[in-house]
């Protein structure tokens, strides 16, 4: 990042840019849509919650404690939890441990793996690279974890009889629910596959727009988008199969009987 | 693993459901003997026989499968043995031979094509025409997918045969026709069927033993003749006297 080109913000400038909150805020006003004061509370929110990450950021890349970085990814996967608890109304049974445990390995090990080898900076706690590197991965798994949950609890409920014919006909759990599993799993993939197919033609990615604003090189810019591309897709690769994988255990007794579930 | 004439094919003993949904049930029958399972709506029937199989367990009693305690067997070996026809016949995806293969799908052995004599006795037995194997099962009439039901459970050759309201969705000519099939089948094949049914007169014209079951108790059971002529308690005299469910 060379400083020339990076042109900084002052606060007048950033009070030109809540002008464009106001503005929208008015037009708001203007057709009584009635939800102007939520608007103004949602604006207000985003600028004071962001200005926190960034005291909090400030704090932690001068401390550059491993223990502070491990804390704060694991605030983080706590926060995507809960995001995905209440987005999803029925839950599978275990949602919680599933979904935690799920992220952990998935998000967290190609976090790792991404850090360590395909960026290979040292320490390897470096908050300026561990956090947003991470921050990245959780919340784009975020979409593929949740609709593997949510699918894997509608096909269940739905191949009822599917399930309970093939468990009739002498199929284990496992086969029984196949069928689901794989209809689930190409739900989670799908989306990640049209961002993939889409990227760069349809829209410039959030991180490549933020880097060349900084100053990077276009070039280097998009080889570090290619390579997170490349971790995204693998993070909810594995986060999705390891959900479908423990998710399906849930419907069913040791021996192999389908239970009842809400 | 035929068991000898002193063992009854299949034996419950004093089977009892959480929340005594069902208590104290007792029973046993023999190889190439049909029972049907009467009684009113809710009153346990389906439950029953479903623990026959193991898509549901007891709380208490134990059920014996040729003198073993069906716990012992890993459930799909034993629900290869124990075949049941769900209500609703569901067909999976495909023609009707994909349908007859399933079962071997799930033991990972080869699968049998249109000409094998395992699967054209198994239709042969649900009198379906071989003509039948490459038509797409989900468009098939609700009497055909019944059949072809029938014939994926013989396919794994099975001692018993649980079926669960096999005629509720059909035609009286259509039931009369499966339930005739149904009896052939118990006696060439020495399979034992139990049937849990709402038609009393298919009961009464297929059934050896008749098991009358209300509020998941047995409250009278034995020969079909017999119980239909003189039933003992009152509550089966009312249920007998009343039009039945299907004609109603």
């Amino acid at each position: 990042m060379s400083d020339k080109t990076l042109l900084h913000l002052n606060l007048i400038q950033l009070v030109y840019a809540y002008a464009l909150i106001l503005l929208s805020v008015s037009l708001a006003r203007f057709r009584q849509i009635g939800q102007e004061r939520q608007m103004l509370w949602a604006s207000i929110r985003m600028v004071v919650q962001l200005l926190a990450v960034g005291y909090l950021l400030q704090l932690v890349f001068t401390v550059r404690s491993p223990l502070m970085v491990i804390l704060i990814l694991l605030t983080m996967t706590g926060f995507s939890l809960q995001v995905m608890g209440s987005r999803i109304k029925r839950r599978m049974p275990h949602f919680y441990r599933i979904m935690g445990s799920s992220i952990m390995i998935g998000c967290g090990g190609v976090t790792f793996y991404f850090c360590l080898l395909v960026v290979g900076y040292t320490p390897w706690y470096d908050p300026r690279y561990l956090i947003p590197l991470a921050g990245m991965i959780i919340g784009n798994s975020m979409n593929g974890a949740s609709l593997a949950a949510e699918r894997l609890t509608s096909e269940m409920r739905e191949r009822h009889d599917e399930l309970e014919t093939a468990l009739c006909l002498g199929a284990t759990a496992r086969q029984a629910a196949e069928p689901a599993l794989r209809t689930a799993y190409r739900a989670a993939l799908i989306p990640t596959m049209n961002t993939m197919a889409a990227t760069g033609i349809v829209a410039l990615p959030g991180m490549m727009t933020g880097q060349i604003l900084s100053g990077t090189e276009p070039m280097l810019a998009v080889r570090y988008q290619i390579a997170i591309m490349c971790a995204i897709t693998a993070s909810v690769a594995i986060t999705a199969f390891l959900i479908l994988l423990q998710g399906y255990r849930g419907y069913f007794t040791q021996a192999d009987q389908l239970r009842n579930t809400p | 693993m035929a068991p000898s004439l002193s063992t009854p094919l299949l034996q419950l003993q004093q089977l009892t459901t959480a929340r005594n949904f069902l208590t104290d049930i007792t029973w046993s029958c023999q190889a190439g003997e049909l029972t049907a399972v009467i009684g009113p709506s809710g009153g346990g029937k389906s439950s029953l026989i479903r623990l026959i199989n193991r898509l549901e367990d007891p709380s208490d009693g134990q059920i014996l499968l040729a003198g073993q305690d069906i716990r012992e067997l890993p459930p799909p070996l034993l629900r290869q043995r124990v075949g049941m026809m769900l209500q609703k016949a569901f067909m999976f995806e495909g023609t009707v031979l994909d349908n007859l293969q399933q079962p071997f799908r799930y033991r990972k052995e080869a699968l049998p094509g249109a000409e094998h004599p395992n699967l054209l006795r198994s239709i042969g037995l649900a009198r379906l025409s071989p003509d039948y194997l490459q038509r797409d099962a989900r468009t098939l009439s609700g009497g055909e997918q019944q059949r072809v039901n029938l014939a994926r459970a013989l396919i794994n050759r099975p001692e018993l045969l649980l079926l669960d309201e096999p005629t509720s969705a059909l035609d009286r000519p259509t039931t009369d026709s499966l339930g005739q099939t149904l009896l052939e089948i118990c006696r060439s094949e020495g399979l034992a069927v139990i049937m849990v049914t709402h038609d009393l007169r298919l009961a009464r014209r297929i059934s050896d033993q008749t098991i009358y079951l209300e509020a998941g108790r047995i409250v009278e059971a034995g020969k079909t003749a017999e119980l239909f002529a003189r039933p003992q308690s009152e509550d089966l005299r009312t249920f007998l006297a009343e039009p039945e469910e299907q004609e109603a």
